[in-house]
């Protein structure tokens, strides 16, 4: 589903060159969970932002489903409605309610009917738990609940993938359990996922692969079991010792 | 300050007062030692006044009879070559024949009264159609050029910084003498189209850093979550940017939009009759001057203020996501 071959990603600013994504190869199998951990900085998040051109790289390949973001006839736009993003910060729109939130882009990108995409976000959001702040506008709802209206918005385009960044970061730590339920059911149901995050509750019972990022490389990818329990590079095991 | 208080108010309320009633008290003690001659009674007719129209005979006869009704009066005129009776519509008070009276084709009658608006109110809606006219295309050029100026495309860019500097760079009196008398002559403009045009480039300008500040203002977050939703740049700039930012920009733009009725007024230099000019010209003929310039002003306070009580009203309804 998702195939990835020697990745990179320069930032160049103030003299200084950071590689944050640097020589990355791997894959994500359809319906599989991969759980992307690592220290801060070490581009997890521009590695998840390569995944859907919203980062422009430097050199390497991105196909998802068969089709390759570098190829230049290749429709970003077309490839981003297939991979659903959900960010730390939610990132809803403040000036459409809750229900507009979820059906703007049915309506400006997949052109469904007005009943069509209404339809369609009151199931998600029933599903995500919310179908009862419909009307309601963000600002007047919990991170929890706000990042629950993000998941749906994302889910609404049908997506084949899901990339999540640090979904539960910004939450209160009694909200978190809420939105990780929603994508334990999600993984549940055969979405292919790709999670960046630092609950390791969840990389334990709901990856298949989890992969460990330090300075821009992939250092280590194996199931978590194996990962958790014996760690074979030693940066690996000194941010476990950290984290755990 | 941990505690609420309450501050007592009435002492700087009657400083207050005092300070304005000793503001008005010089006003008119200034004016008795130039030995104005306040003539307000003056002013109200060029707002509106009542037209004479004298009317005349229509044919050559005798008056034979005139039916009075309050402030109007019908005079039935018998034509001499026995033709059937005319009959003609005067004011009472300005009747100058009476029954039995024999009258010439041509003869004053008497006159008809209307009302007419004055220079004054003319001025007011030349204006007042000025600013919006030329407000309108400032907002459209400023959306364009603020569009242009965070373009990634250098050319668009660069022509939207030249104007921008440009404009911002001289002063609008002589942005408005370039355009009538050089662009103008150039393309044989009409003065009222020179005056606008002038006025929505310079406004466009203004409005353009406005919206570009605006546009900048929204978080990079929102563009990110509508592109990852599959969104094209300009499907973006529609449904997220635009309506947050135009939200945001609402207050300086409602200033912008002040200032250019205010600044519509020195399209008055190029001949153009609107607020300003009239009451220039009304002065020559009225000899009110204090009064006509007061007037002037209030009128302009008076569009301002409707106006800004307008944009507050948006203002407060686009608060309903907050
Ligand atoms: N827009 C940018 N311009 C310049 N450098 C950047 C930019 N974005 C990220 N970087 C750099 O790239 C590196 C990787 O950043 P990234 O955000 O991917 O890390 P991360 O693993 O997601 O960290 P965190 O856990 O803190 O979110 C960092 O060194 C960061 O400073
Ligand atoms: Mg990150």
């Amino acid at each position: 589903m998702i195939e990835v071959k020697n990745l990179i990603k320069v930032f160049e600013g103030r003299g200084q060159v950071v590689r944050a994504v640097d020589d990355v190869s791997t894959q994500v199998g359809k319906g599989e969970v991969v759980v992307i951990i690592g220290p801060s900085g070490s581009g997890k998040s521009t590695f998840l932002r390569c995944l859907n051109g919203l980062e422009e790289f430097d050199d390497g390949r991105v196909i998802i489903d068969g089709i390759d973001l570098t190829e230049s006839k290749t429709n970003l736009n077309a490839v981003r409605r297939e991979v659903g993003m959900v960010f730390q910060h939610f990132n809803l729109f403040p000036h459409k309610t809750v229900l507009e939130n979820v059906t703007l882009a049915q309506r400006v990108v997949r052109k469904r009917k007005p009943a069509e995409a209404n339809d369609k976000a009151m199931r998600l959001l029933t599903k995500v738990g919310i179908s009862e702040k419909a009307g309601e506008y963000p600002s007047r709802l919990s991170g929890g609940q706000q990042q629950r209206v993000a998941i749906a918005r994302a889910l609404a385009m049908d997506p084949k993938v899901m990339l999540f960044d640090e979904p539960t970061s910004a939450l209160d730590p009694e909200m978190v359990g809420e939105v990780l339920d929603v994508m334990k059911q999600l993984a549940r149901e055969g979405m292919t996922m790709a999670v960046v995050t630092h609950e390791m509750g969840f990389a334990r019972e709901v990856a298949d692969r989890v992969m460990f990022m330090d300075a821009g490389r992939i250092l280590e990818d194996a199931p978590p079991a194996e990962f958790f329990t014996a760690p074979r590079e030693p940066r690996a095991q000194a941010f476990l010792k950290q984290v755990l | 300050m941990p505690l609420k208080r309450h501050s007592v108010q009435w002492p700087w309320q009657a400083l207050l007062a005092v300070i304005l009633l000793g503001l008005a008290t010089g006003l008119w003690v200034a004016t008795k030692r130039v030995n104005y001659e306040w003539r307000w009674e003056r002013v109200p007719q060029y707002f509106a006044y009542r037209a004479e129209a004298s009317q005349t005979a229509p044919v050559a006869g005798t008056v034979r009879g005139i039916s009075t009704d309050g402030a109007y009066s019908r005079v039935e005129i018998v034509p001499e070559d026995g033709g059937p009776s005319v009959t003609v519509a005067v004011e009472t008070d300005t009747l100058k024949v009476k029954a039995g009276d024999p009258v010439a084709e041509g003869d004053d009658i008497g006159a008809e009264r209307h009302w007419k608006i004055g220079p004054l109110t003319w001025g007011l809606w030349v204006t007042i159609w000025i600013s919006f006219v030329s407000g309108f295309i400032g907002l459209i050029i400023g959306l364009v050029t603020g569009l242009c100026r965070l373009s990634p495309n250098p050319t668009l860019r660069g022509l939207a910084v030249l104007y921008i500097e440009l404009i911002r760079g001289t002063p609008l009196l002589v942005q408005i003498f370039i355009f009538y008398f050089f662009i103008g002559t150039v393309l044989n403009l009409d003065r009222i189209v020179a005056g606008v045009g002038a006025l929505a480039l310079f406004v466009g300008a203004y409005i353009a850093e406005i919206i570009r500040a605006g546009i900048q203002s929204i978080a990079k977050g929102q563009t990110e979550a509508a592109r990852s939703l599959g969104m094209s740049t300009t499907e973006t700039m529609i449904h997220i940017v635009l309506p947050q930012a135009f939200k945001r920009v609402l207050p300086p733009l409602a200033g912008q939009f002040i200032s250019l009725i205010k600044d519509s007024s020195l399209v008055s230099v190029i001949a153009i009759t609107d607020l300003t000019k009239s009451g220039r010209e009304i002065i020559t003929s009225s000899f009110a001057t204090f009064e006509i310039w007061f007037t002037v002003a209030l009128l302009y306070l008076l569009v301002t203020s409707l106006l800004s009580q307008l944009l507050f009203w948006l203002e407060r309804r686009f608060a309903r996501s907050d």
